[in-house]
């Protein structure tokens, strides 16, 4: 008969926990794609939707400046849209550099 | 006086705050320490004066080595270069950190060992801050040699400029033509850090590789430090619920590693004395793979005491503990006592220990007989302290109040100590069972998920936090 120690008896009980939670989300994936947005973050959970942020949002960060907050959304404005996110560029004030942070912190959709 | 030590720490931290206020003669003040070190031998028999000089001493000692440090070698390489110069530099050394990709540039901290100016050479020392404009396959200890223009970081940005200044770096170099940069051969630096980021390599490159982008990120800087990959929302959020400590290898990631191994080396069977050294071996390592930060230092040497006092059979005190571990952080470098992490990492230990079993025995220690509620209760007067002893600093530097910090403390940290756990047994599994990481990467996908849900929904709560 093997003997466990109370500590090895918790290990396996955690390792065999991860496993099966591992197993039933794995075949949940797999059967009901709806799923996935519980296991994986979302990207809106990270990045900000550049087509439905608001010109108060977006000057609270304090990451862009006032002027060029304005054109942003000025250009969204007369574009309806951002398409893509290369459209920064576009705007006036947002050269390589700062496109280069702006990448980072928004999304399309 | 049941803790000397804790005293001194306080005097010699007195010392180094005075020292950064005042400016006096080293060699006076020197001469006045010895002056008083003779008194103490006179004194030696009077236990009161003794005590007196001895603090007094302390006191001197933290202003004297706060200038000391601030002394630069004659042979330091911000000796070479004027105020205002624009000489072609030639710098021959090696890299002493990691390569980090910041907005499209390279930045890290070189060594020069020899500096040439207009065809003349000396031999030469200090820490020069590189930016390269390109990428480039570089790694820590190669030895390259670098031409370009030395300028003194940033003087318009003086919160910049004294953070580099506290690492030690006086000057910065930016290389914008790839001609600028010459591989030699050989490499440098210290094998043990060589080591220690290979190590961390191959468990980033397990956690990449099982999960997606945002859980990878946050799971690299939550068991090794590695935040370069963070998003910037979620790094925002996080500091508007004040739960931005999870993001940071702390004492909570050491102490979690130091029961791991305790617990791997105690399954393995290894007899207790074996299995402390394995340990301590352990968080050396861990402390080193994570970039030996102040929190992490703070921590390994609180650990290693702990598990010391084994040996030497006496009580661990987490007070004495705390104040060597200030104590040897700033004799190595003085200035870390102005660092916002060192700040933060000493002064939420310190509430937690000072405030929490007055705030438990002032509110009854039994709130309730269900283990489930007494825990909230627990976590919730922990979270409260370190809430206490942190939020004048974090006010003071980053000009943000957040209430929410408690209640959302009680709710992440739980989820954040199962997410370092799951991810632990992500990167260990990676090494000793390739075949299961996949299927361990889906609780930590999304444990890390319910995560962010719950702080972003927390931090858009009315009133969670004010910033000024």
């Amino acid at each position: 008969m093997v003997n466990f120690t109370p500590e090895e008896r918790k290990v396996i009980l955690f390792l065999l926990y991860l496993c099966f939670c591992g197993l039933i989300l794995s075949n949940l994936i797999k059967t009901r794609p709806q799923i996935k947005g519980i296991v994986y973050p979302g990207v809106e959970l990270a990045r900000l939707n550049l087509n439905k942020i608001s010109l108060e949002e977006i000057q609270r960060l304090s990451l862009i400046p006032p002027k060029i907050t304005s054109q942003i959304i000025e250009y969204r404005n007369i574009h309806q849209k951002f398409t893509s996110l290369e459209e920064l560029k576009d705007v006036k004030g947002i050269g390589p550099k700062r496109y280069e942070k702006l990448k980072n912190i928004f999304f399309v959709e | 006086m049941n803790r000397p030590l804790t005293l001194l720490t306080v005097f010699y931290c007195l010392g180094i705050f005075l020292g950064n206020l005042m400016r006096f003669n080293f060699w006076i003040m020197i001469a006045l320490a010895l002056a008083m070190l003779g008194c103490l031998n006179i004194f030696l028999k009077n236990n009161r004066i003794f005590l007196i000089l001895t603090l007094v001493l302390t006191l001197f000692a933290g202003c004297l080595s706060l200038e000391n440090y601030r002394k630069l070698p004659s042979c330091h390489i911000n000796n070479f270069v004027g105020y205002r110069s624009s000489s072609l530099y030639c710098l021959k050394g090696f890299i002493d950190s990691d390569i980090e990709t910041k907005n499209n540039y390279l930045e890290f901290i070189f060594r020069p060992e020899e500096v040439q100016l207009e065809k003349r050479g000396w031999n030469c020392c200090g820490k020069v801050l590189i930016r390269m404009d390109f990428a480039k396959d570089l790694n820590y200890g190669d030895n390259l040699m670098l031409i370009g223009n030395l300028s003194r970081p940033y003087p318009n940005v003086s919160k910049y400029k004294n953070y580099l200044i506290r690492q030690g770096i006086y000057l910065t170099m930016r290389i914008k033509d790839l001609r600028q940069v010459i591989r030699l051969t050989g490499k440098n630096g210290n094998s043990f850090l060589r080591f220690s980021r290979w190590l961390r390599d191959k468990s980033e490159f397990v956690i990449s590789g099982n999960l997606s982008d945002i859980p990878a990120s946050i799971l690299s800087a939550m068991i090794l430090g590695q935040r370069r990959n963070i998003p910037w929302l979620v790094n925002d959020s996080m500091v508007k619920t004040g739960t931005v400590h999870i993001l940071v290898v702390s004492g909570f990631n050491v102490g979690i590693v130091a029961f791991i191994c305790n617990l791997l080396f105690k399954i393995l069977r290894i007899p207790r004395t074996y299995r402390l050294i394995f340990t301590i071996i352990c968080l050396l390592i861990y402390c080193f793979v994570t970039g030996a930060s102040n929190p992490v230092i703070r921590a390994t040497i609180m650990g290693v005491i702990f598990l010391c006092s084994y040996f030497f059979k006496r009580e661990p005190d987490i007070y004495i503990s705390l104040s060597l571990a200030a104590l040897i952080i700033l004799i190595v470098n003085p200035q870390q006592l102005f660092d916002i992490g060192f700040q933060l990492s000493f002064a939420s230990v310190l509430a937690i220990v000072f405030l929490y079993p007055r705030l438990k025995s002032l509110s009854g220690a039994m709130f309730s007989k269900i283990k489930i509620l007494q825990f909230i209760y627990d976590s919730g007067l922990v979270s409260f302290s370190a809430w206490l002893g942190t939020s004048g600093i974090i006010l003071l530097n980053f000009h943000i109040f957040s209430p929410i910090t408690v209640l959302a403390n009680i709710l992440i940290v739980p989820l954040a100590t199962l997410i370092t756990f799951s991810g632990f047994t992500l990167v260990l599994s990676g090494a000793v069972c390739p075949f299961l990481t996949n299927l361990f990467s889906f609780p930590a996908s999304m444990l890390i998920n319910l995560l962010l849900v719950l702080n972003m929904k927390l931090a858009k709560l009315p009133l969670a936090y004010f910033s000024f």
